[in-house]
């Protein structure tokens, strides 16, 4: 993120940013990007809005443009109320946000965000995100996170980088059907052992199935293959048989999944 | 240009929002009228004339170099080491704004706080004319040549404390390398009284700020110190400028 954000130099290969590369062009560059570092550094001694103006002033923003463009932020981040406090006496929600504000002050192309929702409790958390998502029409925004659950709230896109190379990059969707290549269902049901599962391994489409025992309940993961809907063989076949249903629900493959069998240096289940 | 005017007001709004300016104004007023009391009371308790005490305030070991000296780290410690300390190095690089711009800004507002505290000491002369019986007219000349040694001098140090404070992510680091380097300075340029050998004795005299000093408080400008420190305040200047590229690469 430095690197691409012109702070760091490259120690292998170039970085190219709108067709420009960022060691030859950084200032040029630097004009088009928008970056909140993971720290969200910020001058604690001064005023949000004198801080804004300060960093709308150093990117270069014209005169003119300048009171709107820091307005608009201002309220795009909901900092209206606390706009003439001093930043040293924000809560650290506040801060991101004015870092947030800084990145977006000079209406970048690229929004580069490390980290953005880092130390933020639920609910800061979800305004970060929902902000975020608000932007993604606007501007380009690349966002680094080791938080997967937030990757498929908000991301388009997914690079999943191990030890520096790029192992996946595609939706979250597709990045899902790549790894499991098949879909799961649990289901509890209070029965005879055995009957159940010889039954529910006839079933068609069924591919696998372990089971578990819990008191009197049999808990099954059944996978099958992609495309088909296990849930409704299951259910019909527990009531010809009678038997007591108390839990049926597919399991969907998460990014941590992909993420583990894409970066733990397993290739077995890589599609 | 414009950019380096927001960076520069940046940086003395920095010193005013935080206690620095207040602080060290303070005690720097308290010890040089301290030492104009010292002067004028006790040093020439009978017969004086105003550039005397003026030499002595200056220039003089006791009453200007400690006094001088301790100033500068105050001034530059923060100037970078506070930056990186707390990241804000980051954001203020990943901004459109160049090396240079950002050295000389920080430089700028460290030399124009440096002249704010020596400023008030400029009413001395004023105060002795109009309040002491010394008869002689005031000669504002070497008066004048002397403020000009405090700038060129105050020019050269704040660019070595700049450095220093560039190097590394403390101020405390940064003030004690600061002080390193103003010490090897400023008593390499003593050492000529000490040594005979005639190499290390010319050196030694050409680098002696006391000396130099010596003779601007004395209405002596000499284009020698004036190319030192000039040119000396450049080359540390571009030092740490490509000190920061170099972490660009």
């Amino acid at each position: 993120m430095r690197i691409l954000s012109g702070f760091l130099p490259a120690t292998g290969g170039d970085v190219n940013i709108g067709g420009r590369d960022v060691s030859k062009q950084s200032l040029e560059i630097r004009r088009h990007i928008g970056y909140l570092p993971e720290s969200c550094p910020l001058y604690p001694e001064m005023r949000v809005s004198e801080y804004l103006g300060y960093r709308a002033r150093l990117k270069g923003l014209p005169r003119g443009r300048r009171k709107e463009r820091i307005r608009t932020v201002l309220e795009m981040c909901g900092l209206l109320d606390v706009r003439r406090r001093v930043i040293g006496h924000l809560s650290k929600g506040y801060r991101q946000r004015v870092g947030l504000a800084d990145a977006l002050v000079h209406d970048p192309e690229l929004l580069i965000l490390d980290e953005p929702t880092i130390g933020l409790d639920p609910n800061q958390i979800r305004e970060i995100r929902n902000l975020i998502r608000d932007l993604s029409g606007k501007h380009t925004i690349l966002l680094s996170t080791h938080i997967l659950p937030e990757v498929e709230a908000i991301c388009e896109r997914v690079l999943i980088l191990d030890k520096g190379k790029i192992v996946a990059s595609d939706t979250p969707e597709n990045l899902a059907g790549i790894v499991s290549g098949s879909i799961r269902v649990v289901a509890e049901i209070k029965g005879l052992q055995s009957e159940i599962i010889n039954t529910v391994k006839a079933l068609p489409g069924v591919n696998n199935v372990s089971d578990r025992l819990e008191g009197a309940w049999v808990k099954l993961e059944v996978s099958g293959k992609l495309g088909t809907d296990l849930r409704q063989n299951i259910f019909q076949t527990v009531v010809e048989n009678k038997w007591t249903l108390r839990e049926l629900r597919t399991i969907s493959t998460t990014l941590e999944d992909v993420f583990g069998a894409l970066t733990s240096g397993d290739n077995r289940s890589r599609g | 240009m414009f950019v380096q005017l927001t960076l520069w007001r940046r940086e003395m709004a920095a010193y005013f929002l935080s206690p620095i300016a207040y602080v060290s104004s303070i005690f720097f007023l308290l010890i040089t009228g301290f030492n104009f009391y010292l002067v004028v009371g006790l040093f020439y308790s009978k017969e004086y004339t105003i550039p005397d005490v003026m030499e002595q305030l200056l220039s003089s070991p006791l009453f200007f170099w400690p006094t001088f000296l301790l100033i500068v780290p105050v001034l530059t410690m923060r100037t970078f080491a506070e930056e990186k300390h707390s990241g804000t190095i980051e954001t203020l690089m990943t901004a459109p704004v160049t090396e240079r711009a950002v050295v000389l800004s920080k430089f700028m507002a460290a030399l124009a706080m440096f002249l704010c505290l020596w400023l008030p000491t400029s009413a001395y002369p004023f105060l002795l004319e109009v309040f002491s019986e010394e008869v002689a007219p005031l000669d504002i000349w070497p008066v004048a040549s002397g403020y000009l040694g405090v700038l060129l001098l105050g020019m050269f140090y704040l660019s070595v404390g700049v450095l220093c404070s560039a190097l590394t992510g403390s101020q405390v680091v940064a003030a004690i390398a600061t002080y390193a380097m103003m010490g090897i300075l400023f008593f390499g340029g003593l050492v000529h009284t000490y040594v005979a050998a005639d190499l290390i004795r010319e050196i030694s005299l050409y680098i002696s700020s006391f000396e130099h000093q010596q003779k601007f408080v004395r209405g002596i400008v000499d284009s020698r110190p004036i190319v030192f420190y000039a040119s000396g305040t450049v080359l540390v200047l571009f030092a740490t400028i490509r000190l920061l590229e170099g972490r660009r690469g």
